[in-house]
């Protein structure tokens, strides 16, 4: 499982077209969760390879649908999801039919299927008239015109984005547009098992602990039969660390050509995770083989972990574990990494309208209040955000307050068409340095080597 | 042979146990085999995450078509193989063997093109359709190669005969491969049972999928909910046994007669 971080959450990575792209091109590392996968990988190359394609012809098709069609029209919303987060979309559907809106048929796919389906669609032209996407995907798609800019078509349904947080509409805001609205507005966080805390006499962390105080944790918390922490080698896990370190992970957020981890202050960042790795308060490489991290950490192997909020509804599941959840700790300055989804809107719709009306009631007050309370999503309006279907403590976890707390420090990974797959690169050799002990600095040259001239193709 | 087996059968027997797991459990450590309390329950589950009779509906449905046509397209090409001649013949071994090489993902698109384009896109039987191209050219190899052993002079003798093409097909070569035309119709009936990409991107509706792609998404279950993925597993895979068990007496006997 642990294998599907890019991004940084074991779900969401999966269907995302970076693990597309692992299957296909660069590594068969996100392919390896299932033989099923394992299997696929040969063909999983070819929907890579064709999906330039297929957007290139869904974009010629496209383009002349003026039309905006009725507000009731019946439509098409595929979102990649597990079976419990499908059961939450569909209770949004039919909140949203009940309240008046046109009939959708909701296509829920699971995450591994989602970018296949959806470029094979759009290459046919009968995509979807509604997706949900992550933003570290999303800019290959509207590279090839085959996103619909929501940004009118929310004004004209009455959303007023002034009630949302910036952060995820700045990421997904491209070519001077925004493209997709996002629905939430998650990001990287401790958790941490209170029951192991407990037993090893070790103080709850505080907000703004630094480096220090956590790997003095982890080492605390390390003993039998129990490991300190557990650290997915991607770069939405390193990322917050390296900025924190006032290192930067691209030389130009805006318009990356170069990957800069192996420059002073990231360098820094990434020894001090190798170094704690090495002091051993971390699971093997047998122990991770063996059962991913969100696993471990439900059976008390692993006390602490980083991920983002897509853990909660399964750790809400496990009798008997008793988590919360804090502020990452800080190298210099304090900084999370963004983690957001949005509804985007096909270029070829022929029921825009009806499209837009039915994402203004999905990140509306209604249908987000929806989504937070199962669990998955950290709201992007504020309104439902700040609101005890969010924040009440009787569910787990009770410092929900957290996700909120880090959102002035924010910051999002370059949205750049290539940018799937130089995170595929980063993290197949991230992986070399934390589990097979290879040099961070052989690690970090491979990683120019091979990223670099993906950031400078497009 | 019995060990064998075994070794065979452990994949079905964990897939059986673990469905009879009590779910919202922690993960084992280990391998923690033996359900302890037994929760046949698990199988009610399944309906709440899927369609479960209306995908096992468009399953068999599918099955029930796709393999007579795949059977009868793909021996009837195998026999248009061997009964070529010359460089012919060679050429159409060629395609034959060229086509096996170009991997599925590369026919997606072009499927998906051409099918919605037909207006055929979003059916049950939308995947049936792959059976009017003999669904893989392996099957057509398979016949090619069992008709290869029928004496040519007989086939001669039949057209001399007056007979038909149709007939020479129908009345003495397929009979003479019973064994093959048997094992293409277990290998394409396991084919379309089990495909769950083919649907994937062609069957645009979730109401008109199979029973495999219904599976396949639960596959991202939570660990905790494994033991109802499970069971869904089982109830997928319980029609495709018994129909082995119902048709394993005249798969062996054609074999042996052969």
């Amino acid at each position: 499982m642990r294998h599907t971080v890019p991004d940084g959450s074991r779900r969401s990575s999966t269907s995302t077209l970076s693990s597309l792209l692992a299957c296909s091109a660069l590594v068969p590392r996100a392919c390896a969760r299932s033989s099923v996968r394992t299997a696929h990988a040969p063909s999983l190359l070819l929907t890579l390879l064709a999906i330039p394609v297929l957007l290139v012809l869904s974009a010629c098709s496209d383009g002349a649908g003026a039309d905006e069609g009725s507000p009731t029209a019946p439509i098409t919303v595929q979102v990649g999801a597990d079976p419990e987060e499908a059961a939450v979309y569909r209770s949004l559907v039919s909140a949203y039919e009940e309240a008046g809106g046109g009939e959708v048929e909701l296509v829920p796919v699971s995450r591994d299927d989602h970018l296949t389906r959806l470029s094979t669609a759009f290459a046919s032209g009968d995509a979807p008239d509604v997706f949900l996407i992550n933003y570290r995907e999303y800019a290959p798609f509207v590279q090839r015109g085959a996103v619909r800019p929501i940004g009118p078509l929310l004004a004209d349904a009455g959303v007023d984005t002034a009630d949302y947080y910036e952060e995820p509409l700045r990421a997904f805001t491209y070519d001077g547009a925004l493209q997709c609205m996002p629905q939430n507005i998650s990001s990287l966080v401790v958790y941490w098992n209170r029951a192991l805390f407990t037993q090893a006499g070790v103080p709850a962390p505080k907000a703004d602990w630094s480096w220090a105080d956590f790997v003095a944790t982890a080492g605390a918390l390390t003993r039998d039969g129990v490991k300190g922490v557990g650290i997915d080698p991607s770069i939405v896990r390193m990322a917050p660390l390296v900025w924190s370190n006032g290192g930067t992970i691209v030389d130009d957020d805006a318009a990356p050509t170069r990957t800069t981890l192996h420059e002073p202050g990231a360098r820094a960042a990434l020894q001090s995770v190798v170094d704690l790795i090495g002091s051993g308060a971390t699971p093997d490489k047998e122990q991770l083989a063996a059962q991913g991290l969100p696993e471990q950490f439900m059976t008390g192997k692993v006390a602490m972990f980083l991920s983002s909020r897509v853990e909660v509804p399964a750790l809400r599941e496990q009798r008997g574990l008793d988590f919360d959840v804090a502020g990452l700790p800080v190298m210099g300055e304090p900084v999370s990494v963004l983690h957001s989804d949005a509804y985007c809107v096909a270029s070829g719709s022929e029921n825009a309208a009806a499209a837009a009306k039915f994402v203004a009631y999905a990140v509306g007050q209604q249908g987000q209040t929806l989504t937070a309370l199962g669990g998955r999503t950290v709201p992007s309006l504020r309104s439902v955000a700040t609101s005890p279907a969010f924040l009440s403590p009787a569910r787990a976890p009770a410092s929900s307050q957290v996700f909120l707390d880090a959102i002035p420090h924010l910051r999002h990974t370059p949205v750049t068409p290539s940018w799937p797959e130089v995170e595929d690169v980063i993290g197949t050799q991230l992986e070399r340095a934390f589990e097979d002990g290879v040099p961070l600095d052989e690690v970090l040259a491979e990683i120019r080597k091979q990223a670099d001239p993906l950031l400078q193709s497009r | 042979m019995i060990v064998l087996s075994a070794v065979f059968l452990a994949p079905l027997a964990v897939m059986v146990l673990g469905s009879l797991q009590r779910p919202l459990q922690p993960p084992p450590n280990g391998l923690d085999l033996w359900p302890d309390p037994v929760e046949w329950t698990n199988f009610a589950t399944v309906p709440r995450f899927m369609p479960l009779g209306r995908l096992l509906l468009n399953s068999l449905l599918l099955v029930v078509v796709a393999v007579p046509v795949t059977v009868v397209v793909t021996s009837m090409a195998g026999l248009a193989i061997v009964t070529a001649r010359g460089v012919l013949r060679r050429w159409l071994l060629g395609v034959s063997v060229l086509m096996l090489l170009v991997p599925a993902a590369a026919l997606w698109v072009p499927r998906v093109v051409l099918l919605r384009g037909a207006g055929l896109a979003d059916t049950p039987f939308t995947v049936a359709l792959l059976a009017l191209a003999g669904t893989t050219p392996f099957y057509v190899l398979l016949f090619a190669l069992a008709y290869s052993r029928i004496p040519s002079a007989l086939l001669e003798a039949a057209t001399l005969e007056g007979l038909s093409p149709f007939a020479v097909w129908r009345r003495i070569a397929l009979p003479l491969v019973r064994p093959a035309a048997v094992a293409v119709a277990a290998l394409s009936g396991l084919y379309y049972w089990s495909t769950f990409m083919d649907p994937l991107t062609l069957v645009s509706s979730p109401g008109n999928w199979p029973v495999a792609l219904g599976l396949r998404n639960l596959s991202e279950m939570e660990a905790a909910l494994y033991p109802i993925y499970l069971a869904a597993a089982v109830l997928v895979t319980a029609p495709a046994l018994l129909a082995f068990g119902i048709a394993q007496r005249s798969f062996f006997s054609s074999v042996e007669r052969s």
